[in-house]
């Protein structure tokens, strides 16, 4: 499973926050304009355009994808149940909103 | 012992409207000299067989892309496991059209009582008369089962088409008039091949040629004054 | 481009004359290049090395009078212009005097070369006929390379493009932009209006007079670009004057557009207008609301909204006609028609029946390319592949249509396979040379503009009055928009030689193709942070490029590259894969072809295009349909089309279906075939090497054991 994100995207610092993504087992990509390496397995995925409208994303291990905060973040929380841990709640700030437009490739 | 002797994941041409893929099936009852799909029907054993549960599982990434699955050979219903085969299909949510030759109306009978084909095409080789048929054939041919397949399509009420590959040294236009004329009226489709002496079962028919294209291209309407809608390929 | 001087200048030199050997003494004629035969004259030596070279006053002299010794010491009783130049280079060198001689150097092409190439056909573009417009056109072509190399390019571009690291595209147009993008609102708005044009034409009140306008400008931008010249939402910008015609006129208008830009290959050396149309089903969103212009020039009172109905009388017309073909039946090579597949395309009344209107021609013909917008990207396609993003500020441009012109100014292609076998198996290797190679491209481009830059300062008494005439208050050639394209050749290659298979063979090898476009992706965007201009990925049609880098590295990298190259070595047909395209040969079916291949596509920003071959096969075009609009859902392609193969009989003139060996007609085995080379129909006689190894190798999605189908 991996999480597509990017270094000054508010909605995936939030994500990060509220959830212990390395015990979860989310390997956590970061589309910061110098790794090849992450936009290759981005386009891999077939979510470069995706990512051009939002992030985060979210690529399941069937290779399905996972777009639009909220479906990403009940998506982990299932996840964190399943696993037993993982969710930090009370880590939430504010209502998670993207400002500035900067959540997006 | 035949079955599934190649999968083709592809194909724009086997099935009107729709992208398809096709199974070829080994062995056939017809010799016709201008075959292309000759080593199939001499010699299926030269491949491998590949089981239907492992042609569906190549298919199975396209499933989006397909519109269905076309049986064809060899002529498939030789094959003793072909309702089983389309069953499994029809099972895995494939529609399943069948290509056949109608010399086995009672396999025919069982597949379509069944409901296990959404459409077939018979290759009626020429008018329904012994000797011409025979001749396309290049066996003798029992024209009472061509008859019976051609009136089971007739009153099946699924998608079906009558194609026939014509060959100068078969075929006259009164012949094409007349095999028009044979299929009776109903939502049949006629298609109607030129030959192409590429690669012929009888290696005598490879010097030959297919009809000029605008003779060919005449065809059509002798087709359509038998009150079908003619398809030349 | 003698080295004798105007006679004027001749009088100062006696005067000048220094020491022995005064040119006086010389009974010499020299043949100057101005048409006449002047007496010999030392001093015009040394005035073309103080003009040209920064050499002092006494080498000049010491120069001229060795030279004249040379002669006056031969026999030669007639000397030529040229000759005494290629003398006094070779003193230069002699001198170790390399920058005067590179300046002093004379452009030419060898009496033997014009000889072959008066007789033999240029195969480097396919769509230049042989003819003596098309030699006057390649002797021209040669000279501004030379030109180019030397004076535009500093020293490390130009030989990394005479070495084959990258390959500078339409050197021979060194004086040109590279393709363009335009509206007919530009002329129906201004009419024909051109700088130094004899005449001047109002805006067109008939739509037959906005067609000539049309093809005109059409033939006088071709003559100021490189490339294709693309025109956005034709048969839009048609709609307001077709109120007044029957369906039998909008025939007969759409005939007359495709002949016309079929038959122009009056222009530039008989070379076709090579042009796109873009037509749309629907009212694209960001014309909607715009007012449209209507006969003289005048705004008609409505929306374009409101013309959708005419604009779609005039895409089906369209289609009709290339669907017939031409008088013999054969497809047309130009204009391209480009359908845009939007989401607003299926939900506009007619969309299945036009779309499998278009894909009957698709397959019959091949002359539909289908273009995916998706989500709210709208796109104009300018050359075989080039398409641009509208962003932000062209829909700001987009309420004022005739603003909407586009260019990239020059194109740029890396040879990747080289760059594998450079690095040796070394990853940091590999994407550090690449990283050089796209910078030394950027180099090349800078270098570009700023010569584009000079010849447009000159403004409308320049060379390039049209580009900079200002019409609507801002120069035609919009430099400040201009795109930079890096282009690429041969991915499957570097992959082969880097992983040891090719694309098709391994999801590790696809995923190393991407990593390779990726990392093109992001040094292109931050080098277009650093220098300000805008560099976007390219998928080069590489039509001869692919046959020259694999020529070249069979030379210099002969061990490695005979693993990899594609085609026939022993009879000279090899080639790389084009751009990031799978081998034309894997046995993969067109889904996987249009996906797998798609994966590049969003990250090649200037455009990209999957081919399908068909052979002969005729596909149903509801089958078609389908599976275009499987395309638009399903995958990141950005652009496909369907390819036939047709044979044209040089006999009877018809046209059958397939490459076949003799005509179906008339068995005449006089035939030519016709198919699509990397982004349009040409004669298969007219092809490269390269391209030939190629078209042996293409998959064309038969079933095995079918000779035909």
């Amino acid at each position: 499973m991996t999480l597509f994100t990017k270094t000054d995207c508010r909605l995936c610092d939030q994500l990060k926050k509220k959830f212990d993504l390395g015990t979860m087992g989310v390997k956590v990509e970061v589309l910061d304009g110098n790794d090849a390496g992450a936009l290759a397995h981005l386009a891999w995925h077939g979510l470069v355009e995706a990512a051009r409208k939002s992030l985060p994303l979210l690529v399941l291990d069937d290779s399905s994808s996972v777009i639009e905060y909220a479906h990403i973040e009940r998506h982990l929380v299932d996840r964190a149940r399943k696993k037993g841990g993982g969710y930090r709640p009370r880590a939430a700030g504010a209502a998670p909103v993207c400002e500035g437009g900067s959540c997006s490739l | 012992m035949p079955g599934i002797k190649a999968v083709l994941e592809t194909s724009f041409l086997d099935w009107r409207g729709r992208v398809c893929a096709v199974l070829f099936l080994g062995g056939c009852n017809f010799r016709c000299p201008f075959c292309h799909n000759h080593s199939l029907v001499l010699t299926p054993g030269e491949y491998e067989t590949i089981s239907v549960e492992a042609a569906a599982r190549q298919l199975a990434p396209f499933r989006k892309w397909l519109g269905g699955i076309c049986i064809t050979g060899g002529e498939p219903t030789l094959d003793p496991d072909l309702a089983g085969m389309i069953r499994f299909l029809k099972d895995s949510g494939w529609p399943v059209k069948l290509d056949t030759n109608g010399s086995r109306p009672e396999v025919l009978a069982e597949l379509l009582a069944a409901g296990l084909l959404d459409a077939v095409a018979m290759d009626v080789k020429a008018p329904l008369d012994p000797e011409k048929y025979s001749g396309c054939a290049g066996v003798p041919v029992d024209l009472g089962r061509i008859r019976e397949s051609i009136r089971l399509l007739g009153e099946s009420g699924i998608e079906h088409e009558f194609r026939m590959t014509v060959v100068p040294r078969y075929h006259t236009r009164d012949d094409i008039a007349a095999w028009a004329a044979a299929l009776g009226p109903g939502p049949a489709k006629l298609t109607l091949q030129n030959f192409n002496p590429r690669t012929t079962l009888d290696p005598e028919l490879g010097r030959e040629k297919g009809f000029a294209a605008e003779v060919f291209e005449s065809f059509r309407t002798l087709v359509e004054q038998a009150g079908k809608n003619a398809r030349l390929a | 481009m003698g080295v004798v001087m105007p006679l004027a200048e001749k009088r100062t030199s006696t005067a000048a004359s220094l020491g022995r050997g005064d040119s006086t003494d010389l009974a010499l004629f020299v043949r100057s290049s101005q048409d006449d035969i002047t007496g010999w004259d030392r001093q015009r030596i040394v005035e073309a090395l103080l003009r040209e070279t920064l050499i002092d006053r006494d080498t000049a002299e010491r120069i001229s009078i060795e030279i004249e010794e040379t002669i006056s010491s031969g026999k030669v009783k007639t000397v030529t212009g040229p000759l005494i130049r290629e003398m006094v280079n070779a003193k230069l060198l002699e001198m170790g005097l390399e920058e005067a001689r590179r300046r002093h150097t004379r452009l030419g092409v060898p009496l033997y070369d014009v000889d072959q190439l008066l007789v033999q056909h240029n195969k480097e573009n396919a769509n230049v006929p042989h003819g003596p417009e098309a030699t006057n056109l390649t002797l021209a072509e040669g000279i501004k390379k030379e030109y180019a190399l030397l004076h535009v390019f500093s020293p490390e571009v130009a030989d990394a493009h005479l070495s084959g690291d990258i390959h500078l595209h339409d050197l021979g147009f060194i004086d040109r932009p590279y393709c363009s993008g335009q509206s007919l609102e530009y002329i129906k708005k201004f009419g024909l209006n051109l700088p130094h044009a004899l005449s001047m034409a109002a805006p067109a009140k008939h739509p037959e007079v906005l067609l000539a306008h049309m093809i005109k400008f059409a033939a006088a931008l071709q003559s100021h670009f490189a490339g294709a010249i693309g025109w956005d939402a034709v048969n839009l910008f048609y709609a307001p004057y077709l109120e007044e015609l029957d369906d039998r006129g909008v025939k007969q208008l759409a005939q007359m557009l495709i002949f016309e830009f079929s038959q122009q290959a009056v222009a530039r050396g008989g070379q076709a207008i090579f042009s796109d149309i873009n037509i749309y089903w629907e009212v694209p969103k960001h014309f909607e609301d715009v007012p449209a212009i209507g006969p003289g020039g005048k705004y008609t009172g409505k929306t374009y909204a409101e013309y959708e109905k005419q604009a779609q009388r005039f895409a089906w017309a369209l289609f009709e006609v290339y669907k017939k073909g031409d008088a013999a039946g054969r497809p047309f090579f130009f204009p391209k028609p480009l359908v845009h597949i939007t989401e607003k395309f299926f939900r506009t009344e007619g969309h299945m029946e036009f779309l499998e209107h278009i894909c009957e021609v698709a397959a019959e013909k091949g002359n539909t390319y289908f273009v995916f917008d998706r989500g709210e990207t709208a796109k104009i396609s300018e050359c075989c592949r080039l398409s641009f993003k509208l962003e932000a500020s062209d829909f700001e441009d987009a309420k004022e249509p005739w603003r909407m012109r586009y260019s990239a100014l020059q194109n740029v292609t890396i040879n990747l396979p080289r760059l594998a076998y450079q690095a040796k198996g070394d990853d940091t290797r590999l994407f550090s040379l690449l990283t050089r190679k796209i910078e030394l491209a950027v180099k090349a481009h800078e270098e570009k503009k700023k010569f584009i830059e000079k010849l447009m300062s000159l403004g409308e008494s320049g060379p390039l009055s049209m580009l900079a005439m200002k019409l609507d208050g801002q120069t035609y050639l919009r430099l400040h928009r201009c795109s930079y394209l890096v282009g690429m050749v041969g991915l499957n290659e570097l992959v082969k030689v880097h992983f040891g298979q090719e694309l098709h063979e391994s999801d590790e090898a696809m995923k190393l193709g991407l990593k390779v476009i990726a990392h093109m992706n992001i040094i292109c965007h931050k080098l277009s942070e650093a220098t300000g201009m805008k560099l976007v990925l390219e998928q080069t049609p590489a039509e001869s490029t692919a046959y020259r880098f694999a020529k070249l590295d069979m030379t210099h990298y002969g061990d490695q590259a005979q693993e990899v190259v594609q085609g026939n070595p022993e009879r000279g047909e090899i080639y790389y894969t084009n751009s990031t395209l799978y081998h034309v040969g894997a046995r993969m079916n067109p889904i996987q072809r249009v996906e797998r291949e798609g994966l590049f596509h969003p990250l090649i920003e200037a455009g990209s295009i999957t081919h399908i071959w068909l052979g002969e096969a005729r596909p149903d075009k509801k089958a078609l349909a389908g599976f275009i609009i499987n395309v638009f859902r399903h995958t990141q392609n950005d652009q496909m089309a369907f390819s036939p193969e047709f044979t044209s009989c040089l006999d009877c003139g018809r046209t059958s279906r397939g490459l076949q060996e003799e005509c179906p007609y008339c068995h005449s085995a006089h035939v030519d075939g016709i198919t699509r080379i990397t982004g349009y129909f040409t004669k298969i006689s007219s092809w490269n090497k390269g391209k030939l190894g190629e078209l042996h190798e293409r998959y064309r999605n038969d079933n095995q054991f079918a000779g035909a189908r």
